[in-house]
């Protein structure tokens, strides 16, 4: 029993790890007022590219460089037509994962079902790991995983104590008394959609690269709709996106040891959905205030329009 | 006329002329291959197009043409798609779930030939063939009963149709000829290519306690998994399934099965460009024909490294009294090379695992019976999903 608890939570910080990073990318995003229903096709895009360029330079680092680079450059396009051409976000966005999975299986075509031989070792960290349990579960993990509870952190700290996060979210609140303070609204929006296209490609290359060590289409199994309803379900904080993105990996590694229990595994791949809209439901009914959600979020600024 | 004029008439006469002879004195035969996995996947569709370059390579009259990873609801358009745009003569549909749409492609073009994979439903210009392991599976299930050091073992399985319930029956008899103590636990993933949840399967059975796992799915995440405990010092057995996945886990597979299809391959068309197609044609190759191999790679048929844990691992059996697992699993296999006759593991008496005799004493089980196999039998935990 004790075994299966360990390895449950070892597995659910494994299979949350993308979940979190992408729900972090998004979270930024949003708080500047940009809807992206994007991710799904930045991921995709992210791990084919960390996959091609893995397989054939044989460095996963570098990989996962070109995969957030591609995945900067790629969420440009979403930045351009809802920021620059003012355009609906939520067409621009899907067309953003339409494209992202096409292009992504198109890319990946060659290299479908090929195997990495190229291991990520896992991260022991001395002294920590020697702790019972939580040694193993928090402290003997893939690489990813450091990384990713450290850029939720990072971009917890980015939003709420320094500058430029005020900035980003008061350009989410109200975009024009923020621009009569002398910061460039279109610039801190465009940042955001980078900064969060960048997040959602390190989520792709962990699933490619150190996750499954291969490359199918549609590999990304709707772990970005996962992410876009983590991020309200973490109330656009980067900080309960930690919690909230490992209790989702659990769930997907539970349905395996629930199975014995005759329990469908179609109905626990809807729980995030269920829960995303309960949580929804019960602050709104509740407060509100709370629901912390930016006021603009997917509305167009326009400059000089009341 | 002009010098160059000439030149192109020559040319293109003898061009003309020669193509003829060419086209006039062979017969050609066009076949399409439709796949439910991407021809990389390591393992079932790996192993079918191995088959068909095999056939490709061998007969100077065949032109082959293949569509990977086609879902089973598009089946229907890939065929349609193969005959008319394609002219193919002979389209082979290698997946369970395009059983139908072979059947109903059949009716539509009366003059054309399908032969579909791991089916049971045949018309005049419909066959089916298949190459089934679940032999292999048995001595599996012997090495794994005899390595357990839990008495639990694990299966990780894509989807619940025969085939696999076949698969994992043959496992559990196989464990229960070796140790009859140790029990199966299946974990349903519900793909064909899902390595994510391959391994999550995995992961989840060895937290349970299982320490010697099988699986029937298209990748090697289950042995890469058992690798990586390994090397951590945790044993975990695993065996190879379809195609040789023992270079991803030397510490972790100890034998496993391998599919060749080239032969099945060739003798079905060879028989259709002799005009030995007849109505209900029907292949089934096993360990006789050798379309069934034991091993993890091509080399060995038990992985070295477990060949003394084997050797010392006695077992009580009614055949040959008290035998080393090793050496049951040598002599099984020879007597599997034989025939069904010689031996069969569905020999009865075999009970389901809700205790209902289902195959009597001495009999043995029909192929008929065992391709349309649904219960589990006795040692297998729990009940097939619905």
């Amino acid at each position: 029993m004790e075994d299966i608890i360990i390895s449950t939570l070892q597995r659910a910080m494994v299979a949350g790890t993308p979940l979190l990073l992408a729900t972090t990318g998004e979270v930024i995003c949003e708080r500047s007022g940009i809807l992206n229903l994007g991710v799904e096709g930045v991921m995709a895009m992210g791990a084919v590219v960390a996959f091609i360029v893995t397989m054939t330079t044989g460095h996963p680092w570098l990989g996962v460089l070109a995969a957030i680079a591609v995945g900067m450059a790629f969420s440009i396009i979403h930045a351009f037509t809802s920021i620059t051409l003012q355009a609906n976000q939520v067409v621009s966005g899907l067309a953003l994962t339409m494209l992202g999975l096409g292009l992504s299986g198109m890319l990946g075509k060659p290299y479908v079902g090929k195997p990495l031989s190229i291991k990520m070792e896992d991260w022991v960290i001395p002294y920590f790991s020697d702790i019972p349990y939580l040694g193993k579960i928090l402290f003997s993990q893939g690489p990813f995983f450091y990384i990713a509870i450290f850029l939720a952190m990072a971009s917890w700290f980015l939003l709420e104590r320094t500058r430029l996060g005020i900035q980003i979210r008061s350009t989410g609140e109200n975009p024009k008394a923020t621009e009569t303070q002398g910061v460039n609204v279109f610039k801190i929006k465009y940042l955001s959609v980078i900064i969060g296209g960048g997040f959602s490609a390190l989520a792709g290359a962990h699933l490619s690269i150190s996750y499954s060590k291969s490359w199918i289409e549609g590999m990304t199994a709707g772990r970005g709709w996962i992410a876009i309803a983590l991020t309200i379900f973490a109330l656009w904080n980067p900080g309960r996106a930690i919690w909230a993105a490992f209790l989702f990996g659990g769930i997907f590694v539970v349905q395996y040891l629930l199975q014995p229990l005759g329990i469908s595994p179609n109905f626990l791949s809807m729980l995030p959905y269920i829960a995303t809209l309960l949580i929804l439901l019960l602050i709104s009914l509740k407060d509100p205030k709370k629901l912390n959600a930016p006021a603009m979020l997917a509305e167009p600024y326009k400059r000089g329009e009341r | 006329m002009k010098k160059w004029m000439i030149l192109v008439l020559i040319c293109s006469i003898f061009f003309i002329g020669f193509s003829t002879i060419v086209f006039a004195s062979e017969k050609k035969l066009k076949a399409g291959f439709v796949y439910v996995g991407p021809v990389g996947d390591y393992g079932f569709t790996h192993a079918h197009d191995l088959g068909r370059k095999f056939a490709e390579e061998k007969f100077p009259w065949l032109e082959t043409i293949i569509v990977e990873s086609v879902g089973e609801a598009d089946s229907a358009r890939i065929i349609d798609r193969l005959i008319q745009q394609q002219k193919c003569d002979v389209v082979f549909t290698a997946s369970f779930g395009y059983m139908e749409d072979t059947i109903k492609a059949g009716a539509r073009y009366p003059d054309k030939l399908f032969m579909h994979c791991s089916g049971f439903k045949r018309s005049a210009n419909v066959g089916t063939y298949f190459g089934d392991l679940y032999q292999m599976y048995y001595l599996n299930g012997l090495m794994a009963g005899a390595l357990t050091k839990t008495n639990k073992i694990g299966y990780v399985a894509a989807f619940p149709i025969p085939e696999l319930i076949r698969h994992i029956n043959a496992y559990a008899l196989g464990i229960k000829a070796a140790n009859p103590k140790a029990k199966l636990n299946v974990k349903w993933i519900y793909a064909w290519y899902g390595p994510d949840k391959a391994k999550e399967a995995a992961e989840a059975l060895i937290a349970e306690g299982n320490d010697a796992l099988a699986f029937t799915e298209d990748t090697p995440a289950v042995i890469e998994v058992g690798q990586r405990h390994a090397e951590k010092g945790k044993q975990i057995y695993t065996f190879s399934h379809y195609s040789a996945m023992q270079p991803y886990g030397e510490d972790s597979v100890v034998s496993g099965q391998l599919m060749n299809w080239g032969g099945i391959y060739a003798k079905i068309l060879e028989d259709i460009y002799n005009d030995k197609f007849t109505k209900d044609y029907d292949i089934l190759w096993l360990a006789k024909e050798k379309a069934a191999i034991l091993g993890g790679n091509e080399k060995d048929i038990i992985n070295p490294k477990f060949v003394d844990d084997l050797k010392a691992a006695m077992i009580e059996s009614k055949e040959f009294g008290k035998i080393s697992a090793y050496d049951l699993v040598v002599k099984r296999y020879e007597q599997m090379k034989q025939g069904r006759d010689v031996f069969e593991p569905y020999t009865g008496p075999i009970y389901d695992n809700k205790g209902n005799l289902k195959i009597k004493a001495g009999e043995k089980a029909t192929m008929g019976e065992l391709l349309s196999i649904m219960y589990y039998v006795d040692g297998v935990e729990g009940s097939i999903p619905q």
